[in-house]
């Protein structure tokens, strides 16, 4: 890493570390806005239902991270695959149990994210109606902050991205980007089945 | 997120009941898409009735549906949704006239992402004829790697000519994934974008000529 | 209010005390309206991404697994309305026009001069790109350390680096003929306010 002179890296980030005001009337339209939503009730039961976080030591989890990709690498599978791998069973649609409503031929595709701190991995894509709901593709956790969740995906072309913590969406880091600006969360691009191209 | 779960256990319910009947659009000639509850009635309305169009027009509708679905998912607003299907239909209809009508339904999907993401038609009708050339039948996988390289910072003329050339090779599919693979690794690893693209694109026509 | 921890407040909104939410408001507003307003560069769409990201944050209140943490937790989410405000806005021009919520403290400098340097620092901010400027803002001026960063964005620890280096160079490029002016000014002054002091 090139050497960057800090102290000058430092007075520009002091200059835009003064503080910044804004004023009462940003207050009130944020309170308008909450005292429109339904108000909290009180729910003592939604805590024991909740998923326990299990801390795990970062040097831990970066060593079975390590271990567990090194794995998944030399084995040929990709983290996200371009194409998805064409020895997996493919899935009638008569079996399919991810309340998916795409018709045509199903293929085992495997996602994987490697997410330490999350708590929840999901994946959501066109394949199930950007519905975060189905369990079918809620990750498991795996150890060393690997989440991973094998689903049947329709023969195509699709769009998808990962949901950690049912807030962040993050793009599979491995997969094809998709430009999409129309929402401005990221997403990924996989193409599922076929032969090869050649006719 | 709120309003989705509640919707999805509203249509759990229905469906334990008997079924979830959809209701008629405002053509009031095709039943609206059941999944499109998920959306405001004034948004649902012009979503449909763009659906509609496309049907109409045989084009591919599951994409128009899924858009205004994500946007639903993502908390979107009505107008934002509404923008973002329209822009779609718009691309698909551009991506089927540039591949011809009997492209496939990934392609046209692939398509209209990569018009989305700046590749003009003309370019789109040349990756065709110059994969049919090289005896490859379908574009979606040059397509979806034009896609990636412009999200990861290749200028759009750059990455028309690294998909061209690949094309033109007649890449396996293998190959496609191997090239996305290293460009991505070599942009990660502080490279141009543009410079990685068109060293990885001329290994991978070399590689694929048998030169390698 | 004052003495109450985040995770109190947070408990008693949760059992239907909204109006306490002003509290919460009240105590992040300002330092999070300066991570908006540098990373998207004007005050509107800055308001706009924070009122946003309070809302969101009231409505999923529940799901704040560490209410202790709620800062954190709210930066988040804010990061993600900045990541959506800024793409909306597309491949427009951004034009960063001087802040006037932030306040000016006396300083050595002329107030002109001070104006003019932060002017153009805001201007070689807009002028990067979206994750290296968030990157930066993170690091250097919200002083975040990279693991944090990481849980915040969902990107990778060395990617993140990377950003940070290359936004520091491409500052670096774009601020160099204003910081070598600005510095021989400086100096330059010195000895006059010397000889204020001895006079």
């Amino acid at each position: 890493m090139r050497n960057i002179p800090e102290r000058w890296i430092h007075r520009v980030a002091s200059e835009l570390r003064r503080p910044v005001r804004l004023d009462d009337e940003f207050d009130r339209g944020v309170m308008d806005a909450v005292r429109a939503m339904p108000r909290h009730r009180h729910r003592p039961w939604t805590r024991m239902l909740r998923a326990r976080t299990i801390t795990v030591s970062p040097m831990i989890t970066g060593v079975a991270a390590a271990l567990l990709l090194a794995v998944a690498l030399s084995a040929g599978h990709f983290i996200g695959v371009l194409r998805a791998n064409r020895a997996t069973a493919r899935v009638d649609v008569a079996t399919d149990r991810s309340g998916g409503t795409k018709p045509g031929p199903r293929r085992s595709v495997q996602f994987v994210l490697v997410a330490p701190s999350a708590r929840k991995v999901q994946v959501v894509g066109d394949f199930n109606d950007w519905d975060a709901s189905h369990q079918e593709y809620v990750a498991q956790h795996r150890g060393g902050g690997v989440w991973a969740v094998t689903a049947a995906i329709p023969e195509g072309h699709h769009r998808y991205s990962f949901v950690v913590d049912d807030s962040l969406w993050v793009a599979d880091p491995s997969a094809p980007r998709v430009l999409d600006d129309d929402y401005g969360m990221p997403n990924s691009a996989i193409v599922v089945g076929g032969g090869d191209a050649a006719q | 997120m709120i309003r989705s779960t509640r919707a999805t256990v509203v249509l759990v319910a229905l469906s334990c009941l008997g079924q979830v009947a959809p209701w008629r659009g405002a053509s009031g000639q095709h039943a609206t898409d059941a999944r499109l509850a998920r959306l405001d009635s004034t948004t649902r309305r012009v979503v449909a009735a763009v659906v509609d169009s496309a049907r109409k027009t045989r084009l591919p509708t599951e994409p128009l549906i899924d858009k205004a679905l994500e946007g639903a998912q993502k908390g979107a607003d009505g107008g934002r949704i509404v923008t973002a299907v329209r822009g779609l239909y718009t691309e698909l209809r551009s991506a089927r006239a540039a591949l011809g009508t009997g492209a496939a339904t990934e392609e046209i999907n692939a398509g209209a992402n990569a018009i989305h993401a700046g590749l003009p038609m003309r370019t789109l009708s040349q990756l065709r004829s110059v994969s049919q050339h090289a005896g490859r039948a379908r574009v979606t996988l040059p397509l979806t790697v034009y896609t990636d390289l412009i999200a990861r910072g290749v200028p759009a003329a750059v990455a028309s000519d690294v998909v061209l050339s690949l094309a033109r090779a007649g890449l396996r599919n293998g190959d496609y994934a191997m090239f996305q693979r290293n460009v991505r690794l070599d942009i990660e690893n502080g490279a141009d974008a543009a410079t990685a693209a068109q060293t990885r694109a001329r290994g991978a026509a070399l590689h694929n000529a048998g030169r390698l | 209010m004052d003495g109450s921890t985040d995770a109190q407040i947070v408990a008693r909104v949760l059992r239907g005390d909204a109006e306490l939410y002003a509290e919460l408001v009240k105590r992040y507003r300002d330092r999070y309206a300066r991570y908006a307003l540098h990373m998207l560069g004007n005050r509107e769409d800055a308001e706009e991404a924070l009122q946003d990201a309070f809302t969101r944050a009231y409505r999923s209140l529940a799901r704040c697994e560490d209410p202790e943490r709620f800062g954190a937790w709210l930066f988040r989410i804010l990061v993600n309305r900045c990541r959506t405000v800024g793409a909306r806005r597309g491949r427009r021009a951004r034009t960063f026009v001087s802040d006037d919520l932030a306040l000016h403290d006396a300083a050595e400098e002329h107030p002109a001069e001070r104006s003019a340097w932060r002017e153009e620092i805001e201007r070689a901010l807009s002028r990067l790109r979206p994750e290296q400027r968030e990157a930066f803002l993170l690091k250097y001026v919200e002083e975040l350390g990279y693991d944090e960063m990481s849980r915040l964005t969902g990107v990778g620890v060395s990617a993140l680096k990377m950003r940070v280096m290359r936004a520091c160079d491409r500052l670096r490029e774009l601020l160099s003929d204003v910081r070598d002016d600005r510095e021989v000014r400086v100096e330059r002054r010195r000895p006059e306010v010397n000889d204020a002091k001895h006079s």
